[in-house]
């Protein structure tokens, strides 16, 4: 009788165990997602990354109402916008298919934009006519070359506030944080390189 | 005997509850090493609920502008002090150059901060419901000093 007992109250200890382990299990929140941002210094053997969970980003920006931002919108000036139907230049880039729409060639600077994948793609890239040449100047530390790849889902996020000139912060992180890992800003310049990119991974390692 | 044995057994049952209500915020850890020009090390753990309870022997009167200047960045400091607590562990920033490394992390329900250098090492562990807690008494102040 007293064995019968110590057997019935393990058994009740490993269920009840067993039921917290699956308890727990479906309670767990789904995957966290975070906004990385890395910045090196080669020259300086400096570096700083921050991580940023999207979560807090969405839920902290509502609550934010000074300057420009307002209950996670972002006003921009109607001179940025001026005269440019923003939604249906989206609509038309959505419906096209991929394709590089704007190639600007200067001086020193190539400049492309491209649909590619579902994705909005800018490259700027900086020509170094000296050091084409062999010649070294100062000029070189300011030249830069920039990658921009941004989701047209979080595109259209932005922008789908009622009013044209805001742009809706929240709905991006939002529409971010369901997207894929992406690698969304590079810059390169002599010493420095600044990443910008969202994944699941809680460290910039 | 028996009466004896009750009260002491009443006794420390009210000190293990006390004991277990202070830490119930968790504890607060500062350490502190200084290798140049002396060696120092300070290693301080105190119960995080004492801080809050600290917060209400502050005259009222002092904590005026503290308060006023609080209370326009609670409902974000609300919003990003619950969240932190919801998500998982993180880093949150990490910066080193040649000689120091900073790292600001989430590590269960506290805030660390390690700083490191050549000459001194500071950890600095602080739970989240502490500082929501705390920053609420003070943003509170100046409305009771109104009343």
């Amino acid at each position: 009788m007293r064995k019968a007992t110590q057997l019935a109250g393990a058994v009740c200890l490993l269920v009840a165990s067993v039921t917290g382990m699956v308890t727990s299990a479906w309670a767990a929140p789904a995957s966290e997602r975070y906004l990385h941002v890395k910045v090196e210094d080669a020259k300086e053997g400096e570096s700083v990354n921050v991580n940023l969970p999207l979560s807090i980003a969405e839920k902290i920006l509502p609550t934010v109402n000074k300057g420009k931002l307002h209950d996670g919108h972002v006003t921009i000036g109607s001179a940025d916008l001026d005269g440019i139907d923003v939604k249906g230049l989206l609509d038309a880039i959505r419906t096209a298919p991929d394709n590089e729409f704007v190639t600007v060639k200067q001086k020193d600077q190539d400049v492309r934009i491209a649909k590619s994948n579902g994705n909005l793609i800018v490259h700027v890239r900086c020509i170094d006519h000296d050091k084409q040449n062999g010649k070294q100047t100062d000029k070189q530390n300011d030249r830069q070359n920039v990658d921009v790849t941004i989701p047209l889902k979080v595109v259209d996020a932005l922008f789908s506030t009622a009013k044209d000139n805001e742009l809706n912060i929240v709905a991006a992180l939002h529409e971010l944080s369901d997207a894929g890992d992406a690698l969304l800003v590079t810059v390169q310049d002599a010493s420095q390189h600044v990443r910008v990119w969202v994944d699941s991974k809680s460290t910039s390692d | 005997m028996v009466l004896l044995g009750k009260i002491a057994l009443g006794i420390t049952g009210t000190m293990l509850a006390g004991v277990g209500a202070i830490c119930s915020q968790g504890m607060i850890e500062v350490n502190v090493v200084e290798r140049q020009p002396e060696v120092h090390h300070v290693y301080v753990i105190a119960p995080a609920m004492l801080v809050p309870i600290a917060t209400h022997f502050i005259p009222r009167h002092d904590l005026g502008d503290a308060s006023q200047q609080l209370r326009p960045y609670m409902p974000t400091i609300r919003a990003a002090l619950d969240q932190l607590q919801a998500t998982e562990d993180f880093v949150l920033v990490d910066v080193k150059d040649r000689n120091q490394h900073v790292e600001v992390q989430k590590i269960g329900g506290s805030l660390v901060v390690d700083v490191r250098d050549e000459n001194e090492t500071v950890h600095v562990e602080t739970p989240v419901r502490m500082i929501s807690s705390t920053l609420e008494q003070l943003a509170a102040a100046d409305s009771a000093t109104a009343d």
